[in-house]
């Protein structure tokens, strides 16, 4: 210890209840506190909320002598809160997020002992205060709306409930776009993606309360007896965008040898099994034949988003990552294929696929007989063979590609490129052989929409034995570069090993010389 | 501990044709305060940043006290306190709320979090400023809330990247005594700085650059051994300085005599015994000498004879 942190004799400062209180908070939420209190656009904010609730009560208020009851002002409120919650609030944490970026500030932040996932979870905090503020300068308009009987408390509390997962979600997706414009190339994506996305969602939101269908649809929930269903619906996924943010946010934050993919390929495996299991909880035996269909395919389709992150990743494995590998010989294999890299990213996929398949076989027998649910379930199965294909071609891409973070980027466009090529090239062909697109043929195999189309149906049986052949084709191919995966895994955990030995070994002889 | 505190091996980092750093090594010990010096693009901002975790190498590793960055990237932050080329605080907040902030984020909580972000104000003079915006700081004063904000969790290795820069000569000066007292009290220091004369005046050692590699690394001392350079005299003498200069080119091992206003410089081959003999002879022939002495070791003179100007 130097002078500068040894112990001050000076006379102790005393400690305020709120630097004690603060002690146990997030330091990015006590600083954003501070800011927000020293910055001019949040008290202004606060203050027009105000101006424009104590409008609409008294509007309420003069209206109620009338005859009125506080049902329209109740919906002028909440369509008051959705631009706040849904795009003001997320705004706010989307633009503190960029200004750290663009001022190096978060690699300040990073060296020191806050986690990326502290910073993200500092904002997701800030943003619930936030909430809670707005809230309660809406509530006395609230008030006087339950008051004047125009709604009763459910639909209020389960309003507020919806706005503040709404807000959750909104901002975890806000701070990871921000996050992602840590590499330049996608500062524009993620700024328009973030601006559209939000502005569509709330003028969306705003419109469907404005227009008296919010209120209709709750009236029915409430009614009805699905509220359970939906709200756990709602929470699930607002749950799974959050997770998925934090996730995304945490991934261009860390350390670029830290490792980044485990937490997606688990995420990747755990998130059916809630899903699933909401399904057995939530919903009603009758509908689970659509909802286990339903679910099952869109599975698939998520396993294909995340393959093509898994298979674009840099082959082997970051020094740190090697260094920190399970020291268990049995976890190699759970290990081959959760541990980053491209190889293990195409297993990965694959072992999901596979999951997906036995899950599946389980269930269509019981719940598999209408044809909606068949249709679903062969264009699951197909989708999952179009994904081994793709993702083996893109995995082979990425090894053309130079072996760093931009060779990564690259590939992840290349890869929808490729898809897009596939369905228009043969178009076009036709277009200039015969001036005109004919139907279906050879050509536009590689066309995962149209070729499902064409033999999902009454032409199922034909394609059956083509997917089994390719599915076998790609799992053979896959198997040397599987193996090389494995290989790499009990590499670092043998070296790691070595390391635990020779470090005891050399214990041991210290304390023999003792 | 033993062992170095800082040991860069065999560092390699490109960026597409541009190898900003090849093949470069050097070792720092506890107590020391090393500059790190080259010409512009030489790499030493890249070097600085891989050490300090922000970056990765190509080829190569760093190990600050034993732990390599590369492995060990998250123990390692805790044990470098990096202040950039470039500071940019946040917005809407006080010098003191900023440091306050920074000590949350470094873990410090209660009574310890407030002795710390006072003393390390005190330290650095910003006691004065403590209610001003941070982002209303002249450049001198950001400068000394960076290296604040550096402070904070008592990091062992200082990388300080250009940290003199837009520091006026009162402020260099108590800013040189800070590093000294850092180093007295045991931390190493890495500062790579365009001040020469100032560097040489403050460093225990020296490791200079050039398109990203290493030319010449150990003490002043040792380098200007190593590289035969001739030591410098200066004399002076009252009035003109032409006689003097007429005397010295007729003198043994004297070389080449420079002018300068009323000074002397000349590079001078023998030793201390030939250099008294030199003396002897000036006063004998009655020139009027009022200055004689061996010029201090100097950093530039290094810099200009190891490095060849080659940008990149
Ligand atoms: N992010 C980058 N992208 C491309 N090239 C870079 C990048 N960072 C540094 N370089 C290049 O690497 C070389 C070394 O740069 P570096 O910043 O390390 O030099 P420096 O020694 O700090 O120079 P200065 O004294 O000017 O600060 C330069 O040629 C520079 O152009
Ligand atoms: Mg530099």
């Amino acid at each position: 210890m130097t002078t500068i942190t040894t112990d001050d004799p000076a006379p102790a400062l005393r400690a305020s209840p709120w630097s004690r209180l603060s002690d146990r908070l997030n330091p990015i939420l006590v600083r954003e506190v501070q800011q927000a209190i020293k910055g001019r656009v949040f008290p202004l904010t606060v203050f027009a909320t105000l101006v424009v609730c104590v409008s609409i009560a008294l509007f309420a208020a003069s209206r109620h002598s009338e005859g009125a009851d506080g049902r329209g002002a109740f919906y002028a409120g909440l369509a008051t809160l959705v631009p706040l919650v849904i795009f003001i609030v997320p705004m706010h944490a989307y633009q503190s997020m960029r200004t750290e970026l663009k001022g190096g500030i978060v690699e300040q932040l990073l060296l020191s002992r806050l986690t990326p996932g502290a910073v993200l979870f500092g904002k997701l905090q800030t943003a619930m205060v936030q909430f809670v503020l707005y809230v309660s300068v809406l509530a006395p308009l609230l008030a006087t709306t339950y008051l004047l009987r125009g709604v009763d408390l459910p639909t209020i509390l389960l309003s507020l409930g919806f706005a503040m997962v709404l807000c959750l979600a909104a901002t975890a997706f806000a701070v990871s776009s921000a996050a992602q414009a840590i590499v330049p190339a996608l500062q524009g994506v993620a700024s328009l993606g973030i601006a559209l996305g939000l502005g569509i969602a709330t003028f969306g939101l705003i419109g469907f309360v404005l227009s008296g269908t919010y209120a209709m649809a709750i009236g029915a929930l409430l009614r009805s007896g699905h509220l359970w269903p939906a709200v756990s619906a709602l929470v699930l996924l607002a749950a799974y965008v959050t997770v998925l943010s934090w996730l995304a946010a945490r991934s261009f934050l860390v350390h670029a040898f830290e490792n980044k993919s485990t937490g997606f390929r688990v995420f990747l495996f755990v998130a059916p099994v809630f899903a699933y299991a909401w399904m057995l909880l939530a919903i009603e035996l009758r509908y689970w034949s659509e909802v286990f269909a339903g679910m099952t395919f869109g599975m698939t389709l998520i396993g294909v988003c995340f393959g093509a992150f898994m298979v674009t990743e840099q082959r082997g494995l970051s020094p740190r990552v090697r260094a920190h590998a399970p020291a268990a010989p049995a976890l190699a294999l759970p290990a081959t294929v959760l541990l980053p890299g491209r190889d293990r990213g195409l297993l990965c996929y694959t072992v999901y696929a596979v999951a997906l398949l036995l899950v599946g076989m389980l269930g269509w027998p019981a719940w598999g007989s209408s044809t909606e649910a068949k249709l679903l379930g062969r264009s699951g199965l197909m989708v999952l063979v179009y994904g081994l294909v793709y993702l083996s071609i893109g995995r082979w891409l990425r090894g053309r590609l130079a072996d760093n973070l931009q060779g990564n980027h690259i590939a992840r466009v290349m890869l929808p490129l490729l898809l897009f090529l596939c369905i228009v090239l043969p178009v076009v062909f036709d277009l200039l052989v015969s001036d005109r697109v004919r139907g279906w043929h050879l050509g536009h195999v590689m066309n995962p929409f149209w070729t499902i189309d064409q033999f999902v149906g009454d032409r199922w049986p034909r394609a059956v034995p083509v997917l089994i052949a390719v599915a076998v084709l790609m799992f053979v191919l896959q198997l040397p570069i599987a193996g090389r995966a494995l290989r790499e895994v009990t590499a670092a955990i043998a070296a790691r090993r070595a390391r635990a030995a020779g470090g005891a070994t050399a214990a041991a002889a210290a304390r023999a010389e003792e | 501990m033993s062992g170095s505190l800082l040991e860069v091996q065999n560092l390699d980092r490109s960026y597409g044709k541009v190898h900003a750093v090849r093949d470069l090594s050097f070792t720092m010990q506890r107590g020391q305060i090393t500059g790190f010096v080259g010409p512009n693009g030489a790499g030493k901002t890249t070097t600085m940043r891989i050490a300090a975790t922000l970056d990765v190498p190509d080829g190569g590793d760093v190990r600050i006290d034993g732990v390599s960055v590369l492995v060990e990237p998250r123990l390692a932050r805790l044990k470098i306190g990096y202040m950039a080329d470039q500071f940019h605080p946040y917005p809407n907040l006080d010098v003191l709320q900023y440091l306050d902030f920074f000590a949350r984020a470094y873990g410090l909580r209660g009574d310890r979090r407030r002795r710390t972000v006072r003393s390390v104000a005190e330290f650095c003079g910003l006691v004065e400023f403590a209610d001003r915006p941070a982002t209303g700081l002249s450049k001198g004063m950001g400068q000394r809330l960076h290296l604040a904000k550096t402070l904070l969790h008592d990091p062992q290795l200082l990388i300080l990247d250009e940290p003199a820069a837009g520091l006026d000569p009162r402020a260099r000066i108590e800013f040189r005594a800070l590093l000294k007292e850092l180093a007295a009290a045991g931390k190493g220091v890495l500062i790579s700085s365009h001040i020469l004369p100032e560097l040489g005046e403050m460093c225990d050692s020296v490791v200079v650059i050039e398109r990203g590699q290493r030319i010449v690394a150990g003490t002043i001392a040792e380098i200007q051994r190593h590289q035969e350079l001739e030591q410098a005299v200066v004399a002076r003498t009252i009035g003109d300085a032409a006689p003097l200069q007429r005397f010295l080119l007729t003198q043994p091992h004297v070389g080449e005599v420079a002018i300068d206003g009323a000074r002397l410089r000349f590079a001078f081959g023998g030793d201390d015994e030939a250099l008294a003999g030199l003396l002897a002879a000036v006063v004998q022939q009655g020139l009027p000498i009022v200055e004689f002495a061996r010029a201090e070791a100097d950093l530039e003179d290094i810099f200009l004879k190891t490095t060849k100007g080659r940008l990149q």
